[in-house]
């Protein structure tokens, strides 16, 4: 076996209560490393066409990559993979915590869950002694993610759920200790099989092929990371919430159901405001992570708790018009622990109160105004009188009540906290990417609004190329299995000092704008291994990575999830974004929203796909996808 | 006939306020002056904090040159833009 790979898989029915292990493929894990990759080409081959995604044909699959359990910084992280029930194409997610950590050390890859149970079941699966062992779980059933995983002890790691997903509320996610695999409803999936939680223990030890040199390279690195301005600094010191006085600065924050893209308080639920107001107790982190980029606040009632991200911040925050951070940490910690995705929640309760607003729902939620809204967070975990209408999320609320205009949502995935009018790369990101309207399967935004080298988001010039380089990127990322934070590490602190008044960053901005497929050509070369992603897989694996192996893989990654969301009966019609980010301007200075006829015919053609959107059979051939 | 300019958080805790309220159209070269001016004798903390930032108009970056010279209009944001990750 490649090392790096505990070289298992582990197979478990819930109908007949059966489990076996199996090895994993060489060939596979060579294509499409593992994680998110080799999640999908097992969905893709375990499934016919047109299943429904509640129902016992939905495999739920957990993937480890060749770097977890590594102790490679940010590498503690897992993938789930399924058939999701929000958008009806590919459903995945990806969380940190401590579960992928423990699986490895079970000396398992991969762990594919199958059919359903008639009762509540959790399993406990022992790596060493090769046993699953199928425990009723009726006394779970009911209790939030934080008490599910108090019951279990700190014996084993786990994957658990909330109520949540016990209701198959369509965003509902899978929970390792404070981290959620939010999106795309895999927490549905899990609760469709009426299991509550995964637990896993295990004393392997991970196959590195070059110890030392990994070891020496890490330690390095663990000291580069630390003396980083993002990730040793700014994300260390504020989280990813330091980041919403940039978005806001830029037009870019969603408010008011993503009606406008500032707002003039938004300050108040910043990173910075954060720390400064005594609002944040210790850091916190997914194990083996220097970073620690997550923040514990207090919330009355309940104590200390991870406190939200950026994106839960400003859906949650602005979004509603809310600026009292108070609130927003409390349905931050409502959302974690009833086991739901922050993201499509901000989105929904925004489009439910622009509703009442305009009169199409009475939902007794209003911008601006906090009242009914805890409640309501509860009712969706519990799919309880109006709460059962926002469980299934906005696409098909809009279909139910109108206001299909304002759904903000794309292939039926909620949009992120970046609105794609002021950053035109992720709006092309959000529109194609195949989960739907995602920000973490490229972040093309970072090059184009918040990061410390950015070209104009509002030209034309490479906002195809940028989300083809990024996607592709992600898809490798999320199938080693690493955090997507370590690209930031990329940049060097002297571009991060570089004044965006002088002369030498205009001059580099003017002439990355124009790089165009030098740009593209430069990131496909397979020359040494680079950057630490192609440093650790070729030390941990004995095989040779560049940013050219690892575009390819990628590549590889997002069209077979395309292939599989055409199957589905996904079409190039889905790559689309919501009508007012087409048509509505949040700018001035444009009568228009984003550009995305223009952009997306350029996008189809570097991606080797037909006008519709299809991939091209030598596409296909080229990647060695097989469908 | 007012311009606002909203402060990045360090220059507001300095200030503090979070924004300005400026009268008449002034330009971004006055802008930016008549915000170090707020500052009084700490003017160096002003150039410090503004080091590395851009400036933007209503969401959109300043070029150099002649942008700086132009006439802001009425009701035009001016922010001070830092460089951020979140995710």
């Amino acid at each position: 076996m490649i090392k790096g790979y505990a070289g298992r898989i582990l197979d478990v029915d819930l109908g007949n209560r059966s489990f076996s292990f199996r090895p994993l493929d060489e060939e596979t894990a060579r294509l499409y490393l593992g994680g998110k990759g080799y999640g999908t080409r097992l969905l893709y081959d375990l499934t016919p066409p047109g299943i429904d995604p509640l129902g016992p044909a939905n495999p739920l699959i957990f993937a480890t990559g060749p770097l977890n359990g590594s102790l490679a910084p940010q590498s503690n992280r897992f993938a789930v993979i399924c058939k999701s029930p929000l958008t009806g194409g590919i459903g995945s997610g990806a969380c940190g915590g401590s579960f992928a950590f423990g699986l490895k050390k079970a000396g398992i890859d991969i762990l594919i869950v199958r059919n359903q149970s008639a009762t509540p079941v959790r399993l406990e699966v022992d790596g060493d002694r090769d046993s699953v062992i199928f425990l009723d779980a009726g006394e779970l059933w009911g209790l939030g993610a934080r008490a599910t995983q108090a019951a279990l002890g700190k014996g084993r790691n786990h994957a658990v759920i909330g109520p949540a997903g016990e209701n198959l509320v369509l965003y509902a996610g899978i929970v390792s200790d404070e981290r959620i695999a939010g999106r795309t409803g895999v927490g549905a999936v899990m609760g469709s099989k009426r299991l509550k939680a995964v637990s896993v223990t295990g004393t392997r030890r991970l196959e590195v092929d070059d110890q030392e040199k990994f070891n020496d390279y890490t330690k390095w690195l663990r000291k580069l990371f630390r003396s980083h301005p993002v990730l040793g600094e700014k994300l260390r010191r504020y989280g990813t919430m330091g980041i919403v006085n940039t978005t806001n600065a830029r037009n870019i924050i969603p408010t008011r159901n993503f009606k406008l893209g500032h707002h003039p308080d938004a300050m108040a639920v910043s990173g910075e405001y954060l720390e400064d107001h005594g609002l944040v107790g210790v850091k916190s982190s997914c194990i083996h992570c220097p970073v620690a980029c997550g923040r514990e606040v207090t919330v009355e009632g309940v104590g200390r708790v991870k406190g939200p991200e950026y994106e839960t911040a400003a859906l949650l925050g602005p979004n509603l018009e809310i600026t009292d951070l108070r609130w927003v940490n409390e349905w931050n910690e409502l959302a974690d622990d009833l086991g739901m995705d922050s993201i499509s929640l901000g989105v929904t309760l925004g489009f439910a109160m622009e509703l009442q607003e305009k009169g199409l729902l009475q939902s007794g939620l209003a911008f601006g105004d906090a009242t009914g809204v805890s409640a309501m967070i509860q009712d969706i975990a519990h799919r309880r009188g109006l709460g059962n209408d926002l469980a299934d999320g906005v696409k098909r609320m809009s279909v139910r009540h109108g206001g299909q205009a304002y759904a903000m949502h794309v292939k039926g995935l909620e949009l992120s906290a970046y609105d794609p009018r002021g950053s035109y790369a992720q709006g092309v990101e959000y529109a194609t990417t195949n989960r739907g309207g995602c920000h973490v399967q490229g972040a093309s935004m970072y090059f184009e609004s918040t990061g410390p080298l950015t070209i104009d988001p509002q030209s034309l010039r490479l906002k195809a190329e940028i989300p083809v380089v990024q996607q592709n990127l992600a898809c490798a990322i999320n199938s080693m299995v690493l955090c997507i934070f370590t690209t930031y590490g990329m940049i060097p602190r002297q571009v991060h000092e570089l004044d965006p008044k002088s002369r030498l960053y205009r001059t580099i901005t003017y002439l990355f704008e124009r790089s165009g497929p030098m740009y593209r050509l430069i990131t496909k070369l397979k020359l040494r291994p680079l950057t630490w992603f192609e440093q650790w897989l070729t030390f941990v694996t004995g095989q040779t990575f560049t940013s050219g192996h690892l575009q390819e893989i990628g590549e590889r990654i997002f069209n077979l999830e395309r292939m599989y969301n055409l199957r589905e009966g996904l079409t190039g019609a889905d790559d689309t974004l919501p009508h007012r980010m087409l048509h509505e301007s949040t700018f001035p200075h444009l009568d228009s929203g984003h550009p995305l006829d223009q952009l997306l015919p350029t996008y189809y053609r570097i991606r080797g796909w037909d006008a519709q959107g299809v991939p091209l059979q030598r596409t296909l051939d080229r990647l060695k996808v097989r469908t | 006939m007012s311009v606002t300019v909203e402060l990045t958080y360090d220059l507001a805790k300095a200030l503090g306020v979070r924004r300005l309220e400026l009268e008449g159209t002034p330009t971004l070269r006055q802008v930016l002056a008549l915000t170090r001016d707020r500052f009084g004798a700490e003017g160096a903390t002003f150039d410090k904090l503004t080091r590395v930032t851009a400036l933007v108009v209503n969401g959109v970056l300043v070029g150099q040159g002649r942008a700086q010279n132009t006439p802001l209009l009425d009701g035009d944001r001016v922010s001070f833009l830092k460089a951020a990750a979140g995710g």
